[in-house]
């Protein structure tokens, strides 16, 4: 189900704020340069789980961004919303990502733990809001 | 006395009756979403620098069976002749069984919103749905998932986990390779839909409510980790040499695991209670098989 789907239109990848903090968990150091058509994004830490990313998934705007601060769930998080509410998201051992609609399967990154949620919400649900 | 937990199908017409009927005045007076807190609360992924002790841990089965005891010591001041029934998901295999009745779970959720909507767990019957990560206020299921679909755990997928001589091993978390917990809460390498077994894939073939940490919002949730707790009654009888629970001790601070999972003699919260206190249940529930 995670493949499912294409993406409609093309991933709006805004400018990146630089992550400073290196994620817990995963590969560590690498740095990855983004380079966008107009200009050419600022370097950071390769964050596991791949880009940030921004589309539309089923008609649903689904968006993520690593962030550096200890959320709820630990360093190494990454902010991700389903038309703009709080997917939460929780990290596996193995390296994968739990979303909080479905705690008894991982994917191999945020972006395919959210279009797995939006797979589970159907096309009536939305998220609450709230994070857990 | 022991009173004896029964499989659902073997359940009169009365006791499917009363059973619904306790489960209801819980919800009404507010104890019900109680539980469904609690387990949201202890939801906690081997992947965060944290105390597990519901899932992907040694203590799985001994949280969960000190859960469900609540659970039902809460049913039997309601009624003192209600047990909580186990739900053999190796033989009730489809949303036909009269486990889905509408005098006892009642049936999938409609298409597009996954809204049950029939039996005593339906919105429009009272069932208000107070904790969860979706704005719905209703139950919601897909069972077997027509649109991707997926087959129930069956009997040789219990005898994969059946078959564990040693009861967990490290790293005692989620990609544990061998030892009867993981496999029965169902953490499998590989790839696609074979990642997900026993216990983790039956949250899956029920799917909506049942596939987040708000997954006891759906009452079916109690029937499936009945005979969870009984598949764990009877691996100890089948390996009698085995140590009931692992680790013995907890894991020394410059392990890994230090500080993240429980060992034999030590408590798990919310209570005191220690897996050692929960290796057997003589003298409180049977089973009958
Ligand atoms: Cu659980
Ligand atoms: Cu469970």
């Amino acid at each position: 189900m995670e493949a499912k789907g294409t993406r409609s239109g093309t991933v709006r990848r805004r400018h990146l704020i630089v992550v400073a903090a290196t994620a817990a968990l995963g590969a560590a150091g690498a740095f990855r340069v983004l380079r966008g058509p107009a200009q050419e994004e600022r370097g950071r830490p390769g964050a596991p789980g791949g880009p940030a990313f921004d589309e539309t998934y089923r008609g649903r705007r689904i968006q993520g961004e690593p962030t550096t601060g200890g959320g709820v769930h630990g360093p190494g998080g990454w902010r991700v919303t389903v038309d703009g509410k709080p997917l939460g998201l929780m990290r596996r051992a193995d390296g994968s990502y739990l979303s909080m609609v479905d705690h008894y399967r991982s994917y191999s990154t945020p972006l395919a733990a959210a279009r797995g949620a939006v797979d589970e919400l159907g096309t009536r649900q939305s998220l609450a809001g709230r994070l857990h | 006395m022991a009173y004896t937990r029964r499989n659902q199908r073997s359940l009169s017409r009365a006791e499917r009756r009363r059973f619904v009927d306790a489960v209801l005045r819980l919800k009404r007076r507010g104890e019900y979403d109680a539980f469904v807190r609690t387990h949201i609360d202890h939801y906690v992924s081997d992947g965060e620098n944290r105390r597990r002790v519901a899932h992907m841990t040694p203590t799985f089965l001994p949280w969960h069976r000190r859960f469900l005891l609540d659970f039902e010591r809460a049913l039997r001041r309601v009624d003192a002749g209600v047990t909580v029934p186990y739900w053999d998901w190796t033989k009730d295999r489809t949303p036909a069984a009269s486990l889905w009745g509408e005098d006892l779970m009642g049936g999938t959720g409609r298409r597009g919103d996954r809204r049950v909507s029939t039996g005593p767990f339906a919105r429009g019957n009272g069932w208000i749905i107070k904790e969860s990560v979706t704005d719905g206020d209703f139950l919601t299921r897909d069972l077997g998932r027509p649109a991707a679909p997926l087959a129930l755990p069956t009997r040789q997928d219990v005898a994969w986990a059946m078959g564990e001589t040693v009861y967990d091993v490290s790293p005692w978390d989620s990609t544990a390779s061998r030892g009867f917990r993981n496999r029965l809460e169902g953490w499998a390498p590989g790839t696609g839909d074979a990642r997900w077994r026993n216990h983790n894939r039956v949250h899956r073939w029920v799917g909506g409510h049942m596939l987040g940490g708000a997954s006891v919002n759906d009452p079916v949730f109690w029937l499936h980790h009945a005979f969870v707790d009984l598949l764990w009654s009877r691996w100890q009888r089948q390996h009698p040499d085995s140590a009931p629970f692992l680790p013995e001790r907890p894991p020394a601070p410059d392990e890994p695991q230090h500080r993240r999972v429980v060992a034999r003699r030590e408590p798990m919260p919310p209570w005191r209670t220690t897996p050692q206190d929960m290796l057997g249940h003589q003298g409180i529930y049977r089973y009958a098989e």
